[in-house]
């Protein structure tokens, strides 16, 4: 459901000229995913410079705005006034009014419910959150979805190992088969999993391996990287 | 039809009208095989890749010399053949591939087999020798350290300066393991210390009886009818098998066999040399002209030893699925794990066993008491690590463990860990991401579970996607506007091949890399030592330095390279 605003009927609608209308229809026939302003011209079939001027024209009678679409932040994106952009266009919660990912935000997110999960021992997305909630770090509410979301992310990071309670052991304050999560490591181990044995050699995790070969212009005789891993 | 040749192609070179007819016509009957030999849905055997190829091919030219490598890589490449064939495919002498072929059967490198090719209406059925190269045993050669190893920590120093005869020489009969025991010695062990040794090494699995020297392989048809009869009342499908799985399931002696630890004595006199014996032990090996494929085989009288790589493998593959659980998880349950494992190992009858046990906790914890980091542990602490580890628990308190799912979580972090290293942090958590979903996910979807911006996200994808690290899919929906979307996905089936032959690229770049670091400073490695100072000697140092980490470094890919191919 787009969410949209109550059009005000005290105010009587601003005077629209016929190209401004039917811009204004078509923006609104968008709802809350707009349109972007190449799709417009190619829609509407109007000389370019007519569109443009409709366009500045409608933005100055408010009736409708520009917003960023997070997948192509360079394109004039439209949305009607009374609408509110989807997440589909503003990337949703993690993004802010740019375009970008609150990167700085989700790291403090991150390390908030690690610290808990390492209190807990145990964990589930629903002690995490209330964990949070509880300590009050947090100047905006985060649902238990979301925070469901950063605990996924911590997974991702393999800083956390997601299993499914069997109800014994330590998990047995967990009913069984709920989704449960404990730390991977101790606070004091390096950050960085372990490296595996091929992305600790040179040709492990050089980018141009498929062209390499012996007397080739990629040799492991001649390769950089291997002079610098042999440099003692 | 059967195919006869109008004249001997090797009896004149001008006869080029005749000659190049009849290599295409050989060529397209190997081609036809080959493409009958493919595993229809299946079969365990993965044909080598690219350069799982050209590092089985250095190994046997480092060891065996460039001809010997030649035919291998003949063999390797276009799939068994008869001798004849590699005699034409090669274009070098008949006798040259007879003795290329002999060394690589003698270290066990090429099974040889024969096999009946039916006549066409007015001709008999046919039976022809093949050679088929074994590309495992090839690889297991760069292992031979490792196996030495696990015998030193085992059995005493008779039975590895025994063992070590049998990695030398890929086969010998007692006769020649006492041979061997006697030369160069004044005070020579007796034939019984000889057996008793040999004895030992059988006992504990790491050597066995050789396989048949030529087994016959009956047609397909026949064979997957046998198959088919025998598996009618039974609930899993017989898979279809490869040609090398077959020759090499009819080549292997049955199991209460190939352990069987009675010796024969020699039907031959001491002294007598016949056209069919191996050279004697230290001797060169010399060109000898055989008439016939059979005397490639063994003589019948004797039986042939050869260490048993499948012993080994077992314990490779149990130890690495213990690190993995103790850098995983803890020590604790690296210590039951090894418990269960060590119980279990003598049931296992494939490396690649699924699970291990059901064992009772009591089986279990006798196991742990036996070992050191075991005698501190409580039958609580015992069952926290079984729970920790995900063991299976049955109603008598019996635990079995997945092995196959450690396997597989130690694969995954390899690849993770190449990812990471290869194309950054943002790129390994949507690897991680596609890799636990093991589905299609859509682009928007993965930027939003990874926290990775959209644009970036997409860029990342097609990243690993071009490096064939992913497996991409374009869905159209058509409507008022038609809107592409892409899907992605880790495809393991495909992945794992291709990281496999990376690693096998690597292993052949660090030996080719050590070769190099070594010819590159030939002349000072033949200096003697008291010419080597100042910066000579820091040279020399660096040399060592350089050669321990290249060499070392093939060690442990090696370990990588049996995880994604033995295990």
């Amino acid at each position: 459901m787009s969410k949209r605003k109550r059009p005000d009927l005290k105010v009587p609608a601003p005077y629209m000229t016929e190209q401004e209308k039917i811009l204004y229809n078509l923006i609104q026939s968008k709802q809350d995913l707009g349109i972007w302003s190449w799709d417009i011209k190619r829609e509407t079939s109007l000389p370019d410079n007519v569109v443009d001027k409709s366009l500045k024209s409608l933005r100055s009678k408010l009736l409708i705005k520009e917003v960023v679409n997070v997948q192509f932040k360079g394109r004039k994106h439209y949305l009607a006034s009374e609408f509110e952009p989807s997440s589909e266009i503003t990337g949703g919660k993690w993004y802010n009014d740019q375009g970008f990912l609150e990167t700085e935000f989700i790291n403090f997110l991150k390390d908030q419910c690690l610290k808990h999960i390492r209190n807990l021992k145990i964990a589930t997305v629903d002690t995490v959150a209330n964990a949070v909630r509880r300590s009050r770090v947090l100047k905006i509410d985060c649902s238990s979805q979301e925070i469901g979301d950063i605990v996924r992310a911590l997974v991702l990071d393999n800083d956390v190992i997601e299993m499914r309670s069997n109800g014994l052991g330590e998990f047995a304050s967990v009913p069984t088969g709920r989704m449960c999560y404990k730390c991977r490591r101790s606070p004091d181990a390096m950050k960085e999993p372990r490296v595996g044995v091929m992305a600790w050699i040179p040709c492990g995790v050089c980018p141009r391996i498929a062209r390499c070969m012996p007397g080739g212009t990629i040799s492991p005789m001649t390769c950089e990287y291997y002079s610098k891993w042999l440099d003692f | 039809m059967s195919f006869r040749p109008s004249c001997d192609p090797l009896a004149s070179s001008s006869s080029s009208n005749t000659w190049s007819p009849l290599v295409q016509r050989l060529e397209q009957e190997q081609e036809q095989r080959q493409r009958q030999q493919q595993p229809r849905g299946g079969g365990t055997m993965v044909p080598p890749s690219q350069y799982g190829i050209k590092y089985a091919v250095h190994i046997i030219s480092s060891h065996f010399g460039d001809l010997v490598a030649k035919v291998c890589e003949c063999l390797l490449r276009r799939g068994p053949l008869t001798h004849r064939n590699i005699v034409r495919f090669m274009e070098i002498s008949a006798s040259q591939v007879k003795n290329c072929l002999l060394v690589l059967i003698q270290q066990n490198c090429v099974q040889a087999f024969s096999v009946e090719h039916p006549g066409g209406d007015e001709d008999e059925s046919r039976r022809s020798t093949e050679y088929m190269a074994v590309f495992d045993n090839i690889i297991h050669r760069m292992r031979f350290p490792k196996f030495v190893a696990v015998v030193s920590q085992e059995l005493d120093k008779e039975c590895v300066e025994l063992f070590q005869g049998l990695l030398q020489h890929g086969r010998l009969t007692l006769e020649k393991m006492i041979d061997r025991a006697k030369s160069g010695q004044e005070d020579c062990p007796a034939q019984d210390a000889t057996r008793e040794t040999l004895s030992k090494l059988i006992n504990a699995r790491f050597v066995e009886r050789c396989p048949d020297p030529e087994p016959h392989l009956s047609p397909p048809s026949e064979e997957e009818g046998r198959a088919r009869k025998r598996t009618k009342f039974s609930k899993v499908a017989a898979e279809p098998q490869t040609i090398e799985e077959r020759v090499l399931a009819a080549a292997a002696p049955m199991e209460a066999k190939r352990f069987l630890t009675i010796f024969h004595t020699t039907t031959e006199e001491d002294g007598q040399k016949t056209e069919c014996s191996f050279p004697g032990v230290g001797e060169k090996r010399k060109c000898d002209a055989l008439e016939s494929d059979k005397e490639l085989g063994s003589d019948g009288s004797q039986v042939l030893w050869r260490v048993n790589v499948q012993e080994f493998m077992h314990r490779f593959r149990h130890k690495a699925c213990v690190e993995n659980v103790r850098e995983r998880l803890d020590g604790g349950a690296a210590v039951a794990l090894n418990a269960m494992l060590e119980t279990s190992r003598s049931m296992e009858k494939k490396v690649k066993t699924d699970n291990a046990g059901p064992l009772t906790i009591n089986t279990i914890y006798e196991e742990v008491m036996k070992g050191e980091a075991g005698r501190a542990m409580t039958l609580d602490h015992l069952r926290a690590s079984l729970v920790m580890l995900g063991c299976e628990r049955g109603t008598d308190e019996s635990y079995q463990i997945d092995l196959k799912n450690i396997i597989e979580l130690a694969q995954n972090e390899e690849v993770e860990s190449v990812v990471l290293k290869r194309y950054g942090r943002e790129a390994y958590r949507i690897f991680r991401l596609l890799s636990k979903a093991n589905r299609l996910i859509e682009t928007d979807k993965i930027s939003s579970t990874a926290f990775v911006d959209k644009t970036e996200t997409s860029k990342i994808l097609f990243r690993l996607w071009k490096d064939e690290f992913l497996h991409m899919e374009k869905v159209v929906v058509t409507g008022p506007r038609q809107t592409q979307f892409l899907l992605w996905k880790v495809n393991k089936s495909t992945l794992w091949p291709h990281v496999l032959d990376e690693m096998y690229h690597a292993a052949l770049n660090l030996n080719l890399r050590v070769a190099y670091e070594l010819e590159k400073e030939n002349e000072l490695l033949n200096l003697p030592i008291e010419k080597r100072s100042g910066p000579l000697e820091k040279r020399y140092n660096r040399l060592r330095t350089v050669r321990l980490l290249l060499e070392s470094s093939l060690m442990k890919l090696d370990d990588a390279i049996m995880l994604f191919h033995d295990f």
